[in-house]
């Protein structure tokens, strides 16, 4: 690609980025809501969140699913148990980043 | 200069400060995140070809991780910009959501605000914020909806993310290639947001509309310009309410 065409790019992802991040904060005026629709946004960060995270613990790179005693795996389960347990989000992140090294470099 | 941020009234200033610096704590752990998908993402981008001005350039004005990510083998591809574009606006669909979900709280702004506050909005900033606001509006439901407090947390969170961002793009776009895979960084972030989740998937409808997300996002993972993480996210929020609504009615019977 040229550097015009990536500056043209750039722009254009920027232009596209500011679209959609407030694409109802513009329109929100006509086009209205209802309760329910509100309702069930309730439930999107959580599942856009689990959308990004499944792929990533559950599937080697190319596709696949990874096996039972994946260090990825058993290191999200810990995490899951350490937030759980201490309510803290960089203890969660310590333990189970120490789970992670732990079994890659000896599991 | 404390002034020119948060206004000339002290007793305004001191509420959006208070809010802000709450804002500010808030996304604190999730930056350990931020911090090390902005540091993948600026390596990538040199990785591709981008010289390190078109990449600060891509990094400073567009933020927006995952678009960068999904144009990247576009760029490295050449293929037509306008493709490149309808890619990234489709890894962008989720944000078109959360900016429903926000709506309510933004209203009031007029048209230049609303698309700062817009392009403000990451995934962890939503996420943090519309917890936090609907657990406000449990404990208070006669509460305004955008208050002075909710918008300067908002604007705390966005700050610290896009530091963390900004910052950790820009180290790895000059350190480049030189971070060994094998430090596991990007794992980390993985695991933080697992933490993040936690905590909201308290109710049963919520568990059982992230099972499904997950299930549809790996079952769906080979779709072609990210499609799979938009299927996971409607099929979650659909699964959701159904429970929601099957809850509801045995409660009734009961």
């Amino acid at each position: 690609m040229s550097s015009l065409e990536i500056w043209a790019t750039i722009v254009g992802l920027t232009a596209v980025t500011v679209g959609t991040r407030s694409f109802f904060l513009v329109l929100g005026d006509h086009v209205p809501l209802p309760e329910r629709v509100q309702h069930a946004l309730r439930y999107a960060p959580a599942c856009a969140l689990v959308a990004l995270i499944a792929p990533e613990v559950l599937m080697v790179k190319g596709g696949g699913l990874v096996a039972w005693n994946d260090p990825k795996l058993i290191a999200a389960a810990v995490a899951v148990g350490a937030m759980l347990a201490t309510r803290s989000m960089l203890a969660t992140m310590a333990i189970g980043m120490a789970a992670f090294t732990a079994l890659r470099l000896w599991g | 200069m404390p002034q020119l941020v948060f206004g000339r009234d002290a007793a305004v200033a001191r509420t959006r400060r208070a809010a802000f610096r709450d804002g500010l704590r808030a996304v604190l752990p999730a930056t350990v995140a931020t911090g090390p998908w902005g540091l993948v993402t600026g390596v990538a981008m040199v990785k591709v070809g981008l010289t390190p001005w078109e990449a600060l350039g891509m990094t400073l004005l567009v933020f927006a991780g995952s678009a960068q990510l999904a144009a990247l083998p576009l760029i490295a591809a050449s293929a037509p910009v306008w493709v490149i574009l309808l890619a990234a606006t489709v890894v962008n669909l989720r944000f078109v959501i959360f900016s429903a979900g926000l709506y309510p709280y933004f209203k009031r702004f007029p048209l230049p605000k609303r698309l700062l506050l817009g392009y403000l909005t990451s995934d962890v900033g939503f996420a943090i914020s519309l917890q936090r606001w609907t657990a406000q509006e449990r404990n208070d439901p006669a509460a305004a909806r955008g208050s002075t407090e909710q918008v300067w947390f908002f604007l705390g969170i966005a700050a610290g993310n896009w530091l963390a961002w900004q910052s950790m793009s820009i180290v790895g776009i000059f350190v480049g290639a030189q971070v060994p895979g094998s430090w596991g960084l990007d794992y980390a972030a993985i695991l933080a947001l697992v933490a993040l989740t936690v905590p909201m998937v308290a109710s049963r409808p919520a568990l059982v509309g992230a099972a499904t997300s997950g299930v549809v996002a790996v079952a769906a993972a080979g779709f072609p310009l990210k499609l799979g993480l938009v299927a996971a996210v409607l099929a979650g929020i659909a699964a959701a309410m159904a429970a929601d609504i099957a809850g509801e009615r045995l409660r009734g019977r009961a």
